[in-house]
């Protein structure tokens, strides 16, 4: 894809993100001025159990072109276990995505600990690049007149 | 006769005191309900083995032991995708099943509903063409992909068999069931029950590999573009057993209305109301890992949407991931599970060029 149309399209990308690790990375990363794009829309949560993954298809109808939830590594979440939980729920929702022609992919689960700043940039801008090649997602169009 | 054979059953469990209630299927004008008796004289009311299932037993059972444990000794007899619903609301706390005995039986499926109400058929005609290892035409879509059409080991406590046998056999499935045969004087039989289960998953395949739903929201859209948004499937559940629905609080689709009028603009229209395909999908997502393959979901569909393709193909992927059937063994569900290793390849970006 040319750079002119991967400019046109500037995905929206919703990021679910840990307070404990995540969300601390992202503040590591603005205070550390690395550069991450400005389509990642973050929403701060407890922890990433808290996260119900009907909450991530409703941001994606909403509009998202992509989510992304991020915990802690395994072993270090706050509550103990609610990430392997948080695991098992976006394997569940990704799926049954797939299971029915959708694309699983704009869903990721991510763990950044908070000390990983510099991860939190990078797996933001190689997400975001690899939205703008995917393109809008269509799970948006459901219950609409738009899409294809 | 098979149902003579059971209200014989039964009537002698009473009388030799190993029961003081029965819960069993017993006809009404136009179709059948579940009855709740408690004396040997009311037995002639029950058909144990009927032709149409209006609910799920379990979910019967559910009721009747959600404040306390059953306080009286209780005979329930189920169909066996009933009796593995019971044992998977047990499993997450909505049935206790103490002092309750469940009898299953060879089933040769059960009719839609409506479809009886139009025209009746009788549970002999549907057993006759069992016996011959056929499947009745008549029967329920989800009957005739059932992947456990009859009594399994560790699944209930007493089978009743019928298919490859003259006269019908009891044989115990648990120990509380060979007290119970002991007891009650009956000596186990025996039958083959091999073929129908064969039959049925031959029949499974290939429904799991023809009728899926593809194609993302154009798919999705057009199998529920007639859906009502009534949650009758939902109610009809007996997984979807929570108080309170995510779909039915609406706080959590309340918008204002400068949202809806955003939404129409990005997305060159928007149909109302907005949350009837998430619903679908949150419910596949919520409880898909447990679906029992019941079929009441599409039984209940006023529009006559065959929502078991969407519940049982998809809810067979997610059990596949997870290694689980449920209500077959003692399994915990996934949903109430976790381990530490694995998974993994749910974890992070996707590997380059894949
Ligand atoms: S989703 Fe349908 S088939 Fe599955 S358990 Fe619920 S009612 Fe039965
Ligand atoms: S029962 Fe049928 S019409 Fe009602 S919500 Fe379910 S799919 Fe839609
Ligand atoms: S506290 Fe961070 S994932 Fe649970």
């Amino acid at each position: 894809m040319n750079e002119e149309k991967e400019k046109e399209f500037e995905p929206v990308i919703v990021g679910f993100f840990c307070n404990w690790c995540t969300s601390a990375a992202a503040d590591m990363a603005g205070t550390a001025r690395l550069h991450y794009p400005p389509s990642i829309r973050p929403i701060r949560v407890m922890c990433s159990s808290t996260v119900d993954p009907v909450y991530l298809i409703r941001a994606l109808q909403e509009g998202a072109d992509a989510t992304i939830l991020g915990g802690c590594h395994p072993g270090d979440c706050h509550y103990i276990n609610g990430n392997y939980k948080a695991r098992r729920r976006v394997a569940i929702v990704k799926t049954v995505l797939k299971s029915l022609g959708f694309d699983d992919e704009r869903i990721l689960l991510e763990w950044i600990s908070g000390s990983e700043g510099p991860k939190f940039a990078r797996v933001m801008n190689e997400y975001t690049e690899l939205i703008k090649k995917k393109g809008p997602s269509d799970f948006k169009y459901i219950d609409s007149l738009g899409g294809d | 006769m098979y149902n003579d054979k059971l209200r014989d059953f039964i009537k002698s469990a009473f009388e030799k005191k190993l029961i003081e209630a029965v819960m069993a299927p017993a006809p009404t004008k136009d179709s059948y309900t579940y009855a709740l008796i408690t004396r040997k004289e009311d037995v002639d009311k029950l058909t144990p083995i009927a032709p149409v299932m209006q609910w799920n037993g379990a979910d019967m059972l559910r009721r009747i032991t959600r404040l306390k444990k059953s306080g009286r000794k209780l005979l329930a007899i189920l169909r066996p995708c009933e009796t593995r619903t019971f044992k998977e609301l047990v499993k997450f706390n909505q049935i206790n099943p103490d002092n309750i005995t469940i009898l299953s039986y060879d089933c040769p499926g059960t009719v839609h509903a409506r479809e009886f109400k139009n025209e009746k058929i009788s549970e002999e005609e549907l057993i006759e063409k069992m016996k011959k290892n056929e499947i009745s035409e008549k029967v329920r879509d989800s009957c005739n992909v059932c992947e456990y059409p009859t009594p399994i080991k560790g699944v209930g406590d007493i089978g009743f068999g019928i298919i490859g046998v003259e006269e019908p056999v009891f044989f115990s499935l648990s120990d509380n069931g060979k007290e119970f045969l002991k007891n009650m004087g009956i000596e186990e039989g025996e039958r083959d029950d091999t073929k129908w289960i064969e039959i049925h998953r031959n029949n499974r395949e290939k429904w799991l590999k023809e009728e899926r739903i593809k194609g993302g929201t154009k798919g999705i859209e057009d199998f529920l573009s007639s859906c009502l948004n009534c949650h009758n499937c939902k109610d009809a559940c007996p997984i979807c057993f929570c108080k309170e629905c995510f779909f039915e609080d609406h706080s959590v689709f309340d918008y204002e209305s400068d949202k809806y009028f955003r939404w129409a603009d990005e997305k060159s229209g928007i149909r109302l109301p907005t949350d009837k395909t998430l619903f679908h999908l949150g419910r596949l997502i919520h409880m898909g890992t447990s679906c029992i393959g019941c079929g009441l979901c599409q039984q209940a569909c006023p529009m006559d949407i065959p929502l078991y393709r969407l519940f049982g193909i998809v809810g067979n992927d997610l059990q596949k991931l997870f290694d689980y059937k449920p209500g077959v063994n003692d399994d915990i569900p996934p949903v109430m599970d976790f381990r530490e290793e694995e998974l993994q390849d749910f974890e992070g970006l996707p590997e380059e060029g894949d």
